[in-house]
């Protein structure tokens, strides 16, 4: 079969990857003159997906079309033939939209020493040997063109990318650095980053501005917070710019005839299907998303142009067992007071990786309090509501929950009966019925193993789903969020297994006859790989011959990752890893 | 006890709905920019806003109060294009914060469509002697005129 996947990024990669492995033909359409899309302008990415694609650039069944767009599409029978400018035309039976997404270009505020992240990406860039002399102090500024009229999605990557530079910039320099954020969107272990970060002295502040004044030698800042207005010199602002749909979509939609939504995303209206035949969608023309869900969806829309929806039935019904998923916990509150006050806050870096989970939580539950006309205030360390989750957080504003952010340093407190926020200069008291703190809701989630904390971040990884070669995590337990990720996950999930059956990996083997079952491979393997086994064995002693039972350590080949570090334990060196 | 806060009230002197004014993210955008901070008066449109939906009394000491000049600077930069201003002024309006001077220019502007002086300047005699700016008078007389303007046609 012929596959057509329009955009050269790592999702449409990820989608020609799992195509090319079932054996179609694949032609990738790109408009820039380079394939790597966005990840590929940023200089600590560019590498993981050089890697990426290497591994499939030389497979005879792909062709690579750059710097072309297309002009007319044609449909007959269920064949799409595209004609393209230069080149002329090609058929195809599936098309994958793998647009992308454009960054916001905040051309109003910028200057010589306010600039975008991209722009600030490229200058601490490592090939770059020396950063500018007066690199000393650093502001970044975040929510730059999302999370407005204009544009309502929360871009969902730009805390998570800051988070990122801050510590690129700390690897090579050491200058001082103020983040002002409105509220940190971070995942998983990031949330640990920002803690180390923060012990380390960059300083947060939950603020944000628009007040630049440039001269020669830096940038005045002016920002408010704790109650009064501050002004502050930087050498350099950074601006958080967010992601906006590819611009090229309105095109294509014309094109192919697929609606899009009010926001210019596509349309989907199954997991990663566009709402006409044989055309589907992955990465950044879903919704604004990270690399790790660009590869994911990527992964899936590539199954599903493979086989289809009902062939995507078979192999789940196939390899079910391999999917591990858990039932989210069902959390309640009781309805019989007046006023609410729901607080989403929490010290604890482990507990701050449910802050996505609990914001949607909580936006459930105003909209169910303040429906039945009860009072609610939501009182916020953080509110995590990444992309479409945003457009319900401002549903609720509307509707009249009172938001109350905390800045750094305040805290709540109970005074007389009475709610204060204490620690700040301002003075604010609530008198609330009720209190449900976030920390309450999670305590019997603490000692879960999710995915999305231990095994994907912050470093890149190819396996967005994998936690082993027999379990494949899926929907809450791996990374607690949004419904209609579920879907997409599975289909990502099963389109990981078949990758992962493929690959060559190296399993060390255990000499048996001199293992003498101690245990310590089993202690020092991360992967839970190793189990100690009780095999027969004759032994003589005396010159009599007895039958014993003796503990050996055994590989289980499906879990092993081949790291070798049971090899380095072994304190007799029974464990070898096979020669390549 | 009652509570000096109305918001109803307050969003219906305003012309728009309660939700374009909750929306509010709190990012504090507004309060940098905002034309009082100039002068270091420690502005915040945000809390304002946060204030009014709280119904907390503490109000009329707020800077922008006394002081918003309705520049629309934070409209201009908030992500939302929350109209600030327009609420400052109905809180003046249901506060009745304002001062003799201006309900008479109002009261001018809403009989003749114009600013009629001597209709002012009876109204607010008592204010503006009081506040020291009968010293303005003869800078005034240059352009005041009293013969009477025609009344505004209401459509």
């Amino acid at each position: 079969m012929n596959v057509i996947i329009i955009g050269g990024g790592i999702s449409g990669i990820s989608a020609a990857k799992i195509l090319l492995k079932e054996g179609h033909r694949v032609t990738i359409i790109e408009s820039a003159e380079e394939i790597g899309g966005l990840m590929a302008k940023i200089a600590n990415c560019r590498v993981g997906f050089k890697t990426f694609f290497d591994e499939i650039k030389d497979r005879q069944h792909l062709t690579i079309i750059k710097g072309k767009k297309i002009e007319h599409v044609e449909r007959k029978n269920g064949i799409f033939k595209l004609k393209i400018e230069e080149h002329g035309e090609i058929e195809a039976e599936r098309v994958i939209i793998a647009t992308g997404l454009t960054p916001y270009d905040p051309s109003d505020i910028k200057g010589k020493r306010v600039f975008t992240s991209l722009e600030y990406d490229s200058i601490i860039d490592q090939r770059n040997e020396k950063l500018p002399e007066d690199f000393n102090k650093i502001a970044f500024i975040l929510c730059v063109g999302s999370r407005s009229k204009e544009y309502p999605l929360c871009s969902s990557v730009c805390c998570s990318y800051t988070i990122r530079e801050i510590k690129w910039t700390l690897m090579r320099s050491n200058p001082e650095i103020t983040v002002f954020y409105n509220d940190l969107r971070l995942f998983g272990q990031e949330f640990f980053l920002e803690k180390l970060f923060r012990e380390k002295g960059v300083r947060f502040i939950r603020t944000n501005t628009r007040y630049f004044e440039e001269d020669e030698a830096g940038v005045t800042i002016r920002y408010y917070t704790d109650g009064e207005i501050k002004e502050e010199r930087f050498n350099y602002a950074v601006l958080g710019i967010g992601l906006r749909p590819n611009q090229g979509l309105l095109q294509l939609s014309k094109l192919f005839g697929f609606s899009l939504n009010e926001y210019g995303f596509v349309k989907e209206v199954e997991p990663l299907t566009a709402d006409i035949e044989g055309v589907y969608i992955c990465g950044g023309a879903l919704e604004p998303m990270n690399i790790k869900d660009s590869i994911l969806t990527g992964f899936g829309a590539g199954l599903l142009a493979s086989k289809g929806k009902e062939k995507v039935y078979e192999v789940l019904r196939e390899n079910e067992r391999y999917l591990y998923s858990e039932k989210e916990p069902e959390l309640d509150i009781d309805e019989s007071a007046d006023t609410y006050l729901l607080y989403a806050g929490t010290e604890n870096p482990f507990s701050s990786m449910f802050y996505e989970y609990i914001s949607s939580r909580f936006i459930d539950f105003a909209k169910k309090l303040i429906q039945s006309g009860k009072k609610v205030y939501v009182v916020t360390r953080n509110f995590v509501s990444p992309s479409y989750s945003e457009l319900e957080y401002e549903e609720i504003k509307r509707d009249g929950v009172i938001f109350i952010n905390l800045e750094e340093g305040e805290y709540l407190e109970k005074k007389n009966g009475m709610v204060v926020i204490g620690g700040g200069k301002r003075s604010l008291s609530l008198t609330v019925d009720r209190i449900v703190f976030m920390d309450d809701l999670i305590s019997d989630l603490k000692n879960k193993e999710f995915l999305s904390f231990y095994r994907s971040e912050p470093q890149l990884r190819w396996s967005p789903t994998k936690w082993s070669r027999e379990r494949f995590h899926v929907g809450f337990i791996r990374h607690p969020r949004a419904k209609r990720w579920e879907g997409r996950e599975i289909i990502g999930a099963l389109s990981e297994m078949l990758l992962d059956r493929e690959e060559e990996r190296v399993i060390p083997q255990v000499h048996e006859d001199r293992c003498s079952g101690c245990g310590s491979c089993k202690n020092a393997c991360p992967h839970s790989a190793i189990e100690i086994i009780s095999v027969p064995k004759d032994v003589a002693i005396f010159g009599l011959l007895s039958n014993t039972l003796n503990p050996v350590a055994r590989i289980n080949s499906n879990l092993c990752m081949g790291c070798g570090l049971c090899v380095s334990t072994c304190p007799s060196d029974v464990i070898d890893l096979p020669a390549a | 006890m009652t509570q000096k806060i109305d918001v109803e009230k307050i969003i219906g002197f305003t012309g728009y709905k309660k939700g374009d004014f909750s929306v509010c993210l709190g990012c504090k955008i507004c309060a940098s920019v905002c034309t009082l901070n100039d002068f270091s008066m420690h502005a915040n449109p945000q809390g304002l806003l946060l204030k009014i939906f709280m119904g907390d009394d503490s109000i009329d000491h707020d800077p922008l109060i006394k002081n918003c000049v309705s520049c629309y600077r934070c409209t201009d930069a908030c992500p939302w294009q929350i109209r600030v201003p327009e609420v400052v002024r109905a809180l003046r309006e249901s506060l009745k914060l304002s001062s003799p001077f201006e309900k008479a220019f109002k009261g001018s502007i809403s009989i003749w469509g114009r600013v009629y002086e001597p209709y002012i300047f009876l109204n607010a005699i008592g204010f503006l002697i009081k506040n020291g700016y009968l010293k303005h008078l003869m800078k005034w007389t240059e352009y005041i005129s009293f013969h009477l303007p025609h009344k505004i046609k209401r459509i």
